[in-house]
């Protein structure tokens, strides 16, 4: 197995971020990124979703109010319709979204932070950190993250916080393997020996001369991380293991599966909710990629 | 038999081993992190006789310290004894097996139709003179993965069966016959196969690009070799190494995503059983479940290994020049 995973180009079950070049393109990759009109779209596909969940109820129903028609499709005063106990499914959708992206926000900064830490550690040192890593990759890429998620959070009890922690769990090293990759390229570069020759500890320059140059690759990363955390929370509590009191988008959709006959939009919505978030965040990780890897352009 | 080669195994071997052992671990983790009654932990929230509570505590030694209890938990699995389903007053090893056949009647279809379909379109797509048409594949690669994979099966029922009324929602066969009938397959193995579908072509993609970037290409195009020919001779077959491993990790996957694919569809897989188990309680047949994806999922590993050495001429050559120098 371990003869599979490095004779692998790309790590299968990680984001295939083949790390960047470097090279006159990296200057200008920010530039590329924000020229191309499909990233301003992604960015603002993302910020209207983030304002309507955060900032919707401000305007909207009352997410808890009963009052309104059994299961009525969309209409002038529900837009998105009602649920099976009269809710507004509008404003369900609202705190179903804070919930959702909360989640994926939350996973995707502690898997940063670990993936920072020991795949720094790892790709500027090798040793234990190295190790490590390798082992717990290799375990993931093998046995699925969201399998064992399932399990844990059966077990454990389905609360927010132990869900994200969980699902960072399972989710770091897929990071951690790109800051790897990263810093051992960049620890072989000029400045690095220079500031190596210039005496100054290892910690430092991996903090203020490695980390700080292997951001690009790692934001890619992070982002797509966000997505894949959304879908995986979606997916526990379509299974009845989300956090009863905070009902995200995919609880939305358990509860949909019993009218999925008569009441179509309580399966609609909430789908092209997670859908519309997910895809955004992977086309947005793939446009920094492309971005940052000029190399990567298609064959003539 | 080479020496070579013997260590190889071996060592495929352990790997496999130490991973099913840190299943095992984890597993155990979670019991003792467990909140509540030990007993009830393990059985869910069914009243138990005190019989069976007295039984459940010698067989586990759950009176007795840690390493022991570690030990005996085990000591348990290696017998095979995964535990007896208190809510099902069945062993937790008949229950899963009666369940395994019908998870792989749904997964296998999926794994081959997924893994065809990439090596097909990711070629397609990297060979392409046309802009629009790789960039529709690649789009639709992105949004296959993006999507839940529950939701599309959700939408397929809403539309074939609830609408149109073409194909059944629900289990492997109409009501009062049995078996599986093919038309019951078919929404469940589409929902199924779509995310790994997406995800496998994106990688066939840019494998493909990668290859036909490459010397030999150029080569065998110098050489007047039609651009077919050099798709289906060099291209394919070298690109086919890391797709091999790529499939080998993507069943583990398909099976994850099984389980709620089955779910919709009230699939009597394993899958199903997982969401029983879970919304009971039944700690011991979710543990059990765990257990034989892992060794599943692991065997099939060992069986990518061996298509690997078998389809890579690198490693052939080493095999038999290894075996030319012991001789």
């Amino acid at each position: 197995m371990t003869e599979i995973a490095e004779s692998t180009p790309s790590a299968p079950r990680t984001q295939s971020v083949t790390t960047a070049a470097a090279g006159p393109g990296r200057q200008s990759s920010a530039r590329v990124f924000f020229s191309s009109p499909s990233t301003i779209v992604l960015l603002a596909v993302l910020f209207a979703m983030v304002v309507f969940s955060f900032l919707g109820p401000l305007v909207s129903q009352s997410p808890s109010d009963t009052g309104f028609t059994v299961l009525s499709p969309p209409n002038g005063a529900n837009l998105a319709g009602t649920d099976s106990l009269g809710r507004d499914l509008l404003s369900r959708l609202m705190i179903g979204g804070q919930v959702s992206l909360f989640v994926g926000a939350a996973v995707a900064v502690i898997c940063l932070t670990v993936a920072v830490t020991i795949g720094g550690l790892a790709g500027f040192y090798g040793g234990v950190a190295d190790a490590v890593l390798s082992r717990v990759s290799e375990f993931f890429q093998v046995i699925p993250g969201i399998i064992l998620a399932l399990v844990a959070v059966a077990m454990l009890g389905a609360s927010l916080p132990l869900i994200i922690v969980i699902l960072s769990l399972t989710m770091w090293p897929g990071v951690a393997r790109i800051v790897r990759a990263e810093c051992m390229r960049i620890a072989e570069l000029g400045y690095v020996e220079s500031s190596r020759a210039a005496g100054f500890r290892p910690l430092r320059i991996l903090w203020s001369d490695v980390l700080p140059n292997a951001f690009p690759p790692v934001l890619v990363a992070t982002t797509m991380t966000i997505g894949r955390a959304i879908l995986a929370e979606s997916s526990l509590a379509f299974l009845g293991l989300g956090d009863a009191n905070a009902p995200s988008w995919g609880a939305l959709l358990y509860e949909a599966q019993a009218y999925m006959q008569s009441a179509w939009w309580l399966t609609v919505f909430p789908g092209v909710a997670i859908f519309i978030v997910v895809l955004a965040a992977n086309l947005l990780g793939d446009r920094l990629n492309d971005s940052l890897n000029p190399t990567l352009s298609r064959v003539k | 038999m080479n020496i070579a080669w013997a260590m190889h195994a071996l060592r495929v071997l352990l790997s496999s081993l130490l991973l099913i052992l840190v299943v095992i671990i984890i597993m155990f983790t979670l019991l003792e992190l467990a909140p509540g009654d030990p007993v009830q932990s393990l059985v869910g929230q069914v009243p138990v006789s005190e019989a069976f509570r007295a039984e459940m505590a010698a067989t586990y030694g759950l009176d007795r310290p840690l390493p022991e209890r570690f030990l005996s938990y085990v000591g348990n699995l290696l017998t095979g004894n995964l535990g007896y389903s208190y809510a099902n007053r069945q062993p937790v090893v008949d229950l899963i097996v009666a369940r395994l056949g019908n998870t792989l009647v749904l997964t296998l279809p999926s794994l081959v139709i997924s893994s065809c379909g990439a090596i097909v379109l990711g070629a397609f797509a990297a060979r392409t003179r046309s802009r629009a048409a790789d960039g529709t594949v690649s789009f639709l690669a992105v949004a296959g993965f993006s999507l839940p994979g529950f939701w599309l099966a959700l939408l397929l029922i809403m539309f074939f069966s609830v609408n149109l009324g073409w194909l059944p929602a629900q289990g492997m066969s109409s009501f009062a016959s049995s078996g599986i009938s093919p038309t019951h397959l078919i929404l469940p193995v589409i929902a199924l196969s779509a995310s790994e579908l997406a995800f496998k072509t994106r990688i066939m993609r840019s494998t493909m690009i990668e290859v036909l970037g490459q010397d030999y290409i150029d080569t065998a195009r110098s050489k007047g070799l039609s651009p077919f020919q050099i798709l289906r001779r060099h291209g394919l077959l070298n690109s086919m190494l890391p797709m091999v491993s790529v499939i080998g990790f993507s069943l583990g996957y398909t099976i994850a995503g099984a389980v709620t694919i089955e779910k919709v569809f009230g699939w009597p897989g394993m899958g199903s059983l997982l969401y029983s188990s879970i919304q009971t309680g039944d700690n011991l047949v979710v543990m059990g479940i765990l257990l034989v994806l892992t060794i599943t999922i692991v065997i099939v590993n060992i069986l990518t290994d061996i298509v690997y050495g078998l389809v890579d001429p690198r490693i052939r050559a080493r095999m038999r020049t290894r075996r030319g120098a012991d001789a």
